[in-house]
């Protein structure tokens, strides 16, 4: 990988440390001689329940028929419902389906953020608890009104909420004609024909019900367990076209995306060749990968085989889970990232920029820490505001009898943390406390800065749990730039926007992806993170089709939040 | 410590000893020479109550063509497990010819067979240790029943105390090596190790292509290209028909983008493993990207029959 040369963290010289010890023994003569040691500074802390006041908890209804969705949910969003400025948090639970019927009943959360720390359950109110067996969560302004739209995937029927824009949603599912029978899995939204309106992906796992649970999982311990999925059969996922009346389009068939069955669980919408169009990066579990790469006239190729993403280096069809894409070595390609079952190794896919992959797992060190892991939840994002795309992946083997079978692997696993030297990536899990140590049943995963302090905070959707929230400590030690970034002629939510910007040496390229993680949806502000520089000398946007515009905008802030709006030349 | 382990793998083994429910009547002391001719029918009876030596001569007569296929393969199964429970391993050899020769297909028979060579290794195993219990094939063979046995500490002591007796042994060093690959609790460096211990072997013999093949397969782990190349090199050089070799060379030359010398090698690897999917895959991609898309996408359709064939990959 090349990259630009990092510019070292300033360290404390010796004159200041001789300077600050004379200044602190003339001005505090009652100090100690010796302080004691700081507490060491992790990058993530974890938010108790207590204290955030989310209290809710997802249950997957665990049965001893071991029917394989509840081994996969639930996923998690941040969102500002609101649009207040501050991100709220949405969950999903399981709920009722043709193999459970839980009782009480179990529904998703809509989490108010109080702008304190603390959260509010307001679901009942907002009308968002959907009820059916969940899985995960995209969030998308479809109808532009600038207000966040949420679309649920469930096994079952999936639901599309419209945000009323006073705190109140309405399931228009049947009228939008998105509710994707089936069990779908992964959604995400982007505008796939540039017509400046959102469209829909939702990816579809195995074909599966009550009747069709097979009594596979018999193992050598005598006990049943989850069941491989090969043993379903594999399903066309769907792809909606925003006919932008509030109503959409299955142009799965004649799109192409229908062409290819898979066992879909992660989708990241990224553009891999710069032509301008959105491609899908769409992983499946015990099928080779799919890269649907947008070809124009609302038609896709899949080419994972022929980018050497669609196996292992070996040639072997993985279990691919969570998905992102980000350009992580600045080269102005965007990369791939896959996680995979235990045994497996996760992929992370360099951009050769001629529709090829590299798979950099084993000379990143990604290889080695991801051999016995089973990743769901996963992020490029730059958690210490250098200016660098770092990585942090939530983790959890599916079957919750492991352990038995395989000594190395376990149920619960830790979350890893990558953090990008500038150079390559280096493994910082051990170093970063104790929520790099904690045992999760990890899948869905989202970023979003809940208290606006600019540091990127995690939330982290356990199966059979309570979500874990993230804070971080750090990201604010840095300096930074959050920006909106609202499109007028593109897409509002600026899907596919492109942003180029300067802090003195440091020149850093990004991309905002649609979705990306598992059954999840993020803060859609980009955090530019500058190190310890103190300004911005310039930020350029280039916005997605059909405008392509190109803005480029000086005199910035730095430290805050801004909005950008297409066509506008400036900052709010 | 060399002599720790003794017979004790041995021991294991001599405990799957197999006859079959042949339970030894008292043998007749009378010389089989002597015996009136039996028919088929009367020689499976015999066999059935445990006279086996008055039954086997009468057995092998009962698997001529003009007998029944039914009495034949009672006859040869009968004659298999009466063999061996008599320890005539000759006749054992020879039912066991005449059986795979006139049901090859039948699932009980080859259930039989299956047995009764485990049986005929197992004795042999025995003689081994019993006419030669210093030797480094004993010991040899002891270490190997322990690797099977997931003994890990034992094999490896034993392959230690061939190379005290014998310093130039050859192919100790390698399964010594192997060893530590294999072990579970073989530590962090045990990659390290076991690299010192095929260069050992090297060095006592540098026709070891199996030593080479596994340096360059370590050197490819570590993303070290040039030794990989060196070692895979050597190894197919010195085993023309070691398919994995030439994979692995191919592999490498594929990962540092050498996409069209990677392509001979990668031929030769599948002619050597036609049904391999791993060669066809990487064939494949070196043929992408060196611009010969046509062969490139008949490989990727034979990888991918061949994996939909198999099913996924994904580990049990």
């Amino acid at each position: 990988m090349k990259m630009p040369s990092r510019t070292r963290i300033a360290q404390l010289t010796r004159r200041d440390f001789v300077s600050g010890m004379m200044a602190g023994s003339l001005l505090l003569p009652r100090c100690p001689l010796f302080a004691l040691p700081e507490a060491p500074k992790f990058p993530f802390e974890e938010v108790a329940p207590e204290k955030s006041g989310i209290k809710w908890v997802h249950s997957s209804g665990k049965s001893p028929e071991k029917y394989l969705p509840e081994s996969s949910g639930p996923g998690c969003a941040f969102l500002d419902y609101d649009n207040d400025g501050w991100m709220d948090i949405y969950l999903v639970n399981s709920g009722k389906c043709d193999f459970f019927t839980p009782n009480p009943p179990l529904r998703n959360a809509l989490y108010k953020n109080n702008r304190d720390g603390t959260f509010t359950d307001v679901t009942e109110r907002a009308g968002v608890s959907a009820r059916g067996y969940g899985q995960g969560v995209a969030v998308g302004d479809y109808d532009g009104d600038g207000f966040p739209d949420i679309y649920v995937t469930q096994y079952g029927r999936s639901i599309l909420y419209h945000n009323n824009r006073d705190g109140t949603f309405t399931d228009v599912t049947e009228k939008a004609g998105v509710a994707a029978p089936g069990w779908a899995s992964s959604a995400v939204w982007f505008d796939y024909d540039n017509d400046g309106r959102l469209d829909l992906f939702v990816g579809q796992f195995a074909e599966f019900s009550k009747e069709l649970n097979k009594p596979c999982g018999i193992h050598e311990d005598g006990r049943i367990h989850y069941c491989i999925p090969k043993v379903y059969s594999a399903m066309p996922s769907w792809l909606f076209h925003n006919n932008g009346d509030g109503t959409f389009t299955d142009v799965s068939k004649e799109s192409g995306i229908a062409s290819r069955r898979g066992k879909v669980w992660g989708v990241v919408a990224t553009d891999i060749n710069n032509d301008g169009l959105m491609d899908l990066w769409v992983s499946n579990d015990t099928l080779p990968d799919f890269l649907f790469v947008n070809r124009g006239k609302g038609k896709f190729d899949e080419i994972a085989e022929t980018a050497g993403a669609a196996y292992s280096d070996a040639g072997r069809a993985r279990s691919g889970m969570g998905v992102d894409s980000a350009d992580f070595d600045n080269d102005g390609w965007m990369d791939l990232f896959v996680a995979n079952l235990d045994r497996e190794i996760f992929a992370i896919y360099k951009n050769n920029h001629d529709e090829t992959f590299d798979d950099l797992a084993s000379s990143t060190g990604v290889g080695k820490a991801t051999k016995f892991m089973s990743g769901w939840g996963l992020k490029f994002f730059d958690y210490d505001n250098d200016g660098y795309l770092d990585l942090l992946l939530a983790n959890g083997n599916p079957d919750d009898l492991i352990a038995t079978l395989h000594g190395e692997v376990t149920y619960e696993e830790p979350p890893l943390l990558f953090h990008n030297t500038g150079r390559s990536f280096e493994n910082v899990s051990a170093q970063s406390g104790p929520v790099f140590a904690k045992l999760l049943s990890a899948r869905g995963m989202a970023i979003g800065d809940f208290d606006n302090d600019g540091a990127t905070d995690v939330l982290v959707a356990i199966n059979d749990g309570a979500p874990v929230l993230l804070r971080n400590t750090i990201g604010s030690q840095n300096h930074w730039l959050g920006v909106n970034l609202v499109g007028t002629k593109s897409n509002i939510d600026a899907i596919g926007a492109r942003i180029t910007y300067q802090a003195g040496d440091l020149k850093q390229q990004r991309m905002k992806v649609g979705g990306g993680s598992f059954l999840s949806s993020h803060d859609p502000r980009i955090v530019l993170g500058i190190g310890k520089r103190t300004k911005f000398d310039w930020f350029q946007i280039q916005w997605p089709q059909p405008s392509g515009k190109v803005e480029r905008i000086t005199d910035l802030p730095v430290d805050r939040y801004i909005t950008i709006v297409e066509g506008s030349g400036k900052w709010k | 410590m060399y002599r720790y382990s003794g017979k004790a793998a041995f021991f294991l083994l001599i405990g799957c000893l197999w006859s079959g429910p042949i339970l030894l009547a008292q043998q007749s002391k009378v010389a089989a020479t002597s015996r009136p001719v039996l028919t088929p029918e009367k020689a499976v009876s015999l066999a059935e109550q445990g006279h086996c030596r008055e039954s086997i001569s009468g057995l092998k007569r009962a698997m001529v063509p003009t007998v029944l296929a039914e009495m034949r393969k009672q006859a040869g199964v009968l004659g298999v497990r009466c063999s061996l429970a008599v320890d005539e391993r000759e006749s054992a050899d020879e039912f066991i010819r005449l059986l795979n020769k006139q049901f090859a297909k039948d699932p009980d028979v080859l259930f039989v067979i299956v047995h009764a060579y485990s049986d005929l290794s197992t004795r042999t195993a025995q003689d081994l240790g019993r006419t030669a219990p210093d030797s480094i094939a004993a010991h040899k063979l002891n270490a190997e029943a322990l690797e099977m046995q997931g003994k890990w500490e034992p094999a490896q002591l034993e392959y230690e105390g061939i190379l005290q007796k014998d310093p130039n042994a050859r192919g100790i060093h390698f399964l010594l090596g192997r060893v530590l690959l294999s072990r579970p609790d073989a530590g962090p460096n045990a990659p390290d190790r076991a690299k010192q211990e095929f260069l050992k072997e090297l060095g006592i013999d540098p026709s070891n292509a199996d030593a080479d093949y596994i340096l360059g397969e370590l050197a490819l782990r570590d993303q070290n290209w040039d030794e990989a190349i060196s070692r895979f090199s050597q190894a197919s050089k010195l085993n023309p028909n070691f398919g994995e070799a030439q994979l692995g060379l191919g592999s490498c030359l594929v990962a540092i983008k050498k996409y069209e010398d990677a392509i001979p090698p990668l031929r030769t690897a599948e002619q050597l493993m036609p049904a391999n999917p791993e060669v066809h895959h990487t064939l494949a991609t070196a043929l992408a990207r060196s611009g010969h898309k046509e062969e490139a996408d008949k490989e990727f359709a034979i990888h991918r029959s061949l994996t939909s064939a198999q099913g996924s990959e994904r580990p049990e």
